[in-house]
């Protein structure tokens, strides 16, 4: 950040008498924010769910803590939180992508050429793993590997405690683990090709 | 690669999102949706009005500094310097006290004077207004009436042609209508009787609590002045919390006495007060003899930051009645 560019915080408390300034709080997270809600949710429903996330941002910008200089993480609390509104819908897409190997989430994004067999599988164990998650694991280990957040981070965002965090990723990340059948599956395929 | 490097390769492919034409509409919907802001209009408001905006923007963003926790030591004051709201303090339990209960409401009569300004035209806005606010809850339930009185041009300035359809107002009051569409202050900037009557009575947790939340950026002791002047003006604190109020406010350091005030009503008094970032004393006035809570005006030290002559009032308020009622006027 440079000299001349002031921090969210000051931004947000500086709209608190002049609203309009709060569009520059959109400017500089919506593009990523919606990034990780298209992610979770596909492109269809993100537009509502990035809309409101900013409204509502918007409308608790008096109640935001002025001593966090980064708004990135209270946003994604924010999104995450709608996020959990469309539980189905998650569940769903990423069921579809386990028994079938289709993502409707990337699907806008890629070209049937892009796609990598050899990571298929890969893709559809960690969408069948990610489905069978409890939500709330989901949405601390999808806010520290997506959205990038430190454990502090993750834990304001959705107002639980660090502890919380940590053993909600660990819990996470163990269950993927295995359901990734316990191995390193890039290993697996080099060593196809070695001995193949 | 670990089960985190996977994750994080998964849907990689979407991209980060450029094109938010869509949600950027209906922000700035929702940011401009009709929100009566009675709370604030005397605050920082003239912020808005042409080229001072930019000003504020160079207070705020040059003098931002790490955030510390704690407010600022109280500064040593010369007797003088703070003697109105020592007095204010003082005389803070002698008169009869309200009561109003949940369900009722407290009825504020008011007189007030602003900055309005639209499409780079820039006025005094006048209104008397009687407001109902529930003794419990958010502003939402409660009902404003106004009446608009005549505008007149900010100091320095001609009447500019959109202030004239508030002239065609002047003396057709207005129905009751809702005092607001939502209520979005934050739980420590509340201002209805349950929550003030829970609110710090010693000095030092008052103080604390007008500081609440506030960054040292170099405008926390003008915000936290600002927040008393949101506790007086269409607030009713019971008596032990106004003198609370009163010493914590004369601890903030800048708080200087003004021997000779005036508000809306044209009532003279004494008052405590504050230089905005932008060049207004911000005075709270009180009656000389009961030390009664009059109203608040603000006057130009700085013409170049204010864009108005040294000396000339830009806003004013008069607070001329408060009672309990069981209820508020029907909103059609």
């Amino acid at each position: 950040m440079s000299e001349t560019s002031p921090a969210d915080s000051a931004v947000i408390a500086r709209s608190r008498q002049e609203p309009e300034v709060f569009a520059e709080i959109f400017r500089r997270h919506a593009p990523e924010i919606k990034r990780f809600v298209i992610r979770r949710l596909g492109l269809d429903v993100a537009e509502d769910v990035v809309a409101e996330t900013f409204l509502a941002a918007f409308r608790q910008r008096g109640r935001y803590d002025l001593a966090r200089h980064n708004a990135l993480p209270w946003l994604y609390g924010i999104a995450t939180n709608l996020i959990g509104r469309h539980k189905r819908t998650e569940a769903r897409q990423l069921n579809l992508l386990a028994r079938t190997g289709v993502d409707p989430v990337t699907e806008p994004f890629t070209s049937r050429s892009d796609e990598r067999l050899s990571a298929q599988a890969v893709r559809q164990r960690l969408a069948a793993a990610l489905a069978a998650l409890p939500a709330g694991h989901r949405d601390v280990l999808l806010l520290v590997t997506w959205g990038g957040l430190s454990y502090t981070e993750a834990a304001e965002a959705l107002g639980i405690r660090v502890g919380t965090v940590r053993s909600r990723v660990n819990r996470a990340r163990a269950k993927i683990h295995e359901e990734l059948g316990g191995t390193d599956p890039t290993a697996v395929v080099i060593g196809e090709v070695r001995h193949g | 690669m670990d089960e985190l490097a996977q994750l994080n390769n998964f849907r990689s492919e979407v991209p980060v999102q450029e094109d938010l034409r869509a949600e950027a509409e209906r922000l700035m919907a929702g940011m401009s949706a009709p929100v009566r802001s009675d709370f604030r209009r005397l605050g920082l408001r003239a912020a808005s009005a042409g080229g001072l905006a930019a000003a504020l923007g160079v207070a705020v963003f040059v003098v931002q500094s790490q955030p510390a926790p704690a407010p600022p030591p109280p500064l040593i004051r010369t007797v003088a310097a703070v003697e109105v709201l020592s007095r204010a303090a003082e005389h803070a339990g002698s008169r009869p006290e309200l009561h109003p209960r949940p369900g009722q409401f407290l009825v504020y009569q008011s007189q007030s004077m602003y900055t309005a300004q639209s499409e780079g035209q820039i006025w005094l806005t006048r209104h008397k207004r009687t407001i109902w606010l529930p003794a419990e809850g958010s502003a939402v339930k409660g009902v404003l009436q106004e009446e608009t009185l005549a505008p007149l041009p900010y100091p320095g300035h001609t009447l500019p042609p959109n202030a004239r359809a508030e002239q065609a107002l002047v003396g057709k009051p207005g129905r009751p209508d809702r005092a607001a569409d939502f209520d979005d202050r934050a739980e420590f900037l509340r201002t209805d009787y349950a929550y003030v009557s829970k609110l710090p009575t010693d000095t030092e947790g008052m103080r604390r609590h007008l500081y609440t939340q506030l960054p040292f950026d170099g405008l926390q002791n003008y915000e936290a002045w600002n927040r008393v002047g949101g506790l007086l003006d269409e607030s009713y604190l019971p008596a032990a919390q106004r003198a609370a109020l009163f010493r914590a406010a004369a601890t903030i350091p800048g708080v200087v006495t003004v021997k000779e005030s005036q508000d809306a009503a044209g009532r003279k008094g004494i008052a405590a007060a504050m230089v905005s970032p932008l060049g207004v004393r911000e005075e709270y006035i009180f009656d000389r003899k009961t030390y009664d809570y009059l109203g608040r005006r603000g006057v130009v030290v700085d013409a170049k930051l204010a864009n108005a002559p040294v000396g000339s009032v830009v806003s004013s308020s008069a607070l001329l009645k408060v009672s309990v009622a069981d209820s508020a006027p029907i909103v059609e």
